[in-house]
């Protein structure tokens, strides 16, 4: 087990430069997830980490010690692959066995090791298979399993999930959370999945474009989004975001869009007339009695069981609203809609930052 | 579909048994008359029969035995054409490895140069090169020791090789090799224990040919040896036509010998020879 610090760090391609000096710490013993869309430079970062990608600039630490000129090998950490790199032609013993066997360990503690990694991944009955003898579950496990036989300091994620079918896949995001809690081991897991991220992580880092837009747990980033990219990113279905002008007078706060005022709560940032965002996340709306709140016209229902999520048209703009349990209303219908201003967010419009 | 004919179908089968029975038949007809031949009495054998009024084996025993001025050598010269077949297969299968491995798994600087020099060799025929070689060997004082011609052999297969592995070699996951890296192997261990056993279909088609192109050489084997207990036996077959009375039952005889290991070789592989020889071919 073991910390990991990130300096600074930079990666570039040629000229091409992918991350821009990048700096935060990882606890030991923590679940830390690196979100953000596709080419933001998160797996390139979990690359330096694991030795496969040269560090352009900075330093990356684990416990303290300078990794940057160190082999991945001596670095002591095991990493899945999203495509699980099995060894094609040993069975699932020998590529749980292979790091230790490299390593010359004993031939008894390695069977020992083995049987035990085995047993917390159920794949007791897998062991003298081959990986194309396995489905893609079984095959992540064995991936698993291969990295929590050498019993390192850091386990890396990268992606681990996403050759995997819906159902499977949230059935190995708790399995993972499982093996984290019972192991402890500092984990460092790459997604671009937002639901992934929200529900395994300790603490989230999302990234975008080689910086880190915010570092906080699940709920800090889901309540407190800290720019327009992170409140858009985090949650399904996405934030709602209208553009406005900001409008304070008289005492009470509201962002004037489409020919409606959104109501807000009092805030120190912001001046009047100032251009903005104005968020408001699905669930926080609710709807109420036709003629009463702000009038919107319904354009689709979506039942999914336990909640429905409706589409609405507002002033021309269409507006995601998620109500708990199952309603009446039909398309075409116009309704009235309560917004919670306390859980409004706003945004400026020029810099994307939080105003609080 | 209710039935699994149709005249389209008809067609496209027509057409290719159109091409394909003439090809066969301009592929059958050399070994036919080699076979006849080697089994036709001295005699009888240009008598223009489709099949030898008393046919026999005899010719077989004659090869077999030594039994004739032009065959005293032939057990130590099968043994030299298979001693450099094998020879030349083994060192090639090496030196490609080593090199495919080194250019695309390890990148290494300059590997891209070597494939290009690899492939420029291609474009200058081995028989041009048969006398810069001889003069090579010379040099060496090689001329007249079969590793004349097992250098020989393994200079002109290798670049082949080299190239085909090379583009196999591309196929595997990278992050195969990434995981091994974790894993703490060093390059020498990752060669061992996970390249080579991913490679070994590639590897045995490659070897595959670079054996029997050895085996069926006859201008290197010609020009560099002269011996009669150090040529290999494809030229021994040349100096059967030497004479002016060729003895063509013996000749056809022992060409039928010669023709039946790589014919044996090339069925026990044949399942590597299709995929390996063409995996890298077309981007998949």
């Amino acid at each position: 087990m073991a910390s990991v610090s990130f300096r600074n760090i930079q990666k570039a391609f040629g000229k091409v430069k992918v991350i821009h000096g990048i700096s935060f710490d990882i606890a030991d013993g923590e679940f830390v997830v690196l979100v953000g869309p596709s080419g933001c430079g998160k797996s390139t970062l979990l690359r330096m980490l694991a030795g496969l990608e040269e560090i352009s600039g900075g330093e990356i630490l684990v416990d303290d010690r300078v990794v940057n000129d160190l082999e991945s090998k001596d670095r002591d950490i095991a990493m899945v692959f999203q495509s699980y790199a099995l060894y094609p032609h040993m069975t699932v013993r020998e590529n749980m066995a292979f790091s230790l066997k490299l390593r010359k360990a004993d031939a008894r503690a390695t069977a020992e090791r083995v049987a035990t990694a085995a047993r917390i991944l159920n794949l007791d009955a897998l062991l003298d298979r081959f990986p194309r003898e396995l489905s893609g579950g079984q095959r992540q496990r064995v991936a698993m399993g291969r990295a929590i036989v050498r019993d390192p300091k850091v386990f890396l994620f990268d992606e681990p999930l996403s050759n995997l079918d819906a159902k499977l896949r949230v059935a190995m995001r708790a399995e993972i959370k499982a093996l984290h809690q019972r192991l402890k081991t500092t984990t460092v897991y790459v997604t671009h999945d937002q639901i992934e991220a929200m529900t395994m992580a300790d603490r989230i880092v999302v990234m975008h474009d080689g910086i880190v837009e915010q570092i906080g747990t699940p709920l800090q980033l889901f309540d407190h989004p800290s720019n327009l990219f992170v409140a858009q990113f985090i949650g399904s279905p996405a934030m709602n975001v209208f553009k406005g002008t900001l409008r304070r007078g008289d005492g009470t706060c509201r962002v004037e869009a489409q020919g409606i005022a959104w109501p807000l709560t009092e805030r120190e940032g912001g001046r009047e007339g100032q251009p903005v965002h104005y968020g408001i996340r699905p669930g926080d709306i609710s709807l109420v009695a036709p003629g009463e709140g702000i009038a919107a016209k319904v354009v689709v229902v979506e039942p999914t069981g336990a909640e429905t999520e409706l589409v609405l048209d507002v002033g021309g703009e269409r507006l995601i609203v998620v109500l708990h349990g199952r309603t009446e209303v039909q398309p075409e219908q116009t309704v009235g809609l309560r917004i919670d201003a306390a859980k409004a967010h706003l945004f400026d419009e020029g810099s994307g930052q939080r105003i609080d | 579909m209710s039935r699994g004919f149709s005249w389209r179908k008809v067609s496209t089968e027509a057409q290719l048994l159109l091409v394909g029975i003439p090809v066969l038949l301009w592929t059958l007809i050399p070994v036919y008359h080699l076979l006849l031949f080697a089994i036709s009495q001295r005699d009888s054998a240009t008598s223009g029969r489709l099949w030898p009024a008393d046919p026999t084996l005899q010719n077989f025993g004659i090869v077999l035995g030594q039994k004739h001025f032009y065959l005293t050598h032939f057990w130590v010269q099968i043994g030299n054409s298979l001693l450099i077949a094998v020879a030349t297969g083994l060192i090639t299968l090496f030196v490609a490895t080593c090199a495919a491995f080194a250019i695309s798994r390890l990148k290494l600087r300059g590997g891209r140069t070597v494939l290009n020099l690899a492939l420029i060799t291609y474009f200058i025929p081995a028989a041009f090169l048969a006398v810069p070689m001889y003069k090579t060997m010379a040099n060496y004082g090689l001329l007249n020791n079969r590793w004349s011609m097992i250098l020989a052999m393994v200079t002109i297969a290798a670049p082949y090789c080299i190239w085909v592995l090379k583009q196999a070699s591309d196929k595997l996951p990278w992050e195969l090799d990434e995981a091994a890296r974790i894993d703490g192997a060093s390059p020498l261990q990752l060669f061992r224990l996970v390249y080579v056993p991913l490679m070994v279909p590639s590897l045995v088609a490659v070897g595959t040919y670079a054996l029997l192109l050895a085996w069926n050489e006859y201008l290197y084997g010609f020009l560099l040896l002269s011996k009669e207990n150090e040529i290999p036996l494809a030229v021994a077959l040349g100096n059967f036509l030497s004479a002016d009375d060729s003895p063509w039952e013996l000749l056809m005889a022992t060409g039928f010998i010669y023709a039946l290991p790589p014919a044996a070789i090339y069925y026990a592989f044949k399942r590597y020879m299709v995929s390996g020889l063409t995996a890298g071919a077309v981007k998949s």
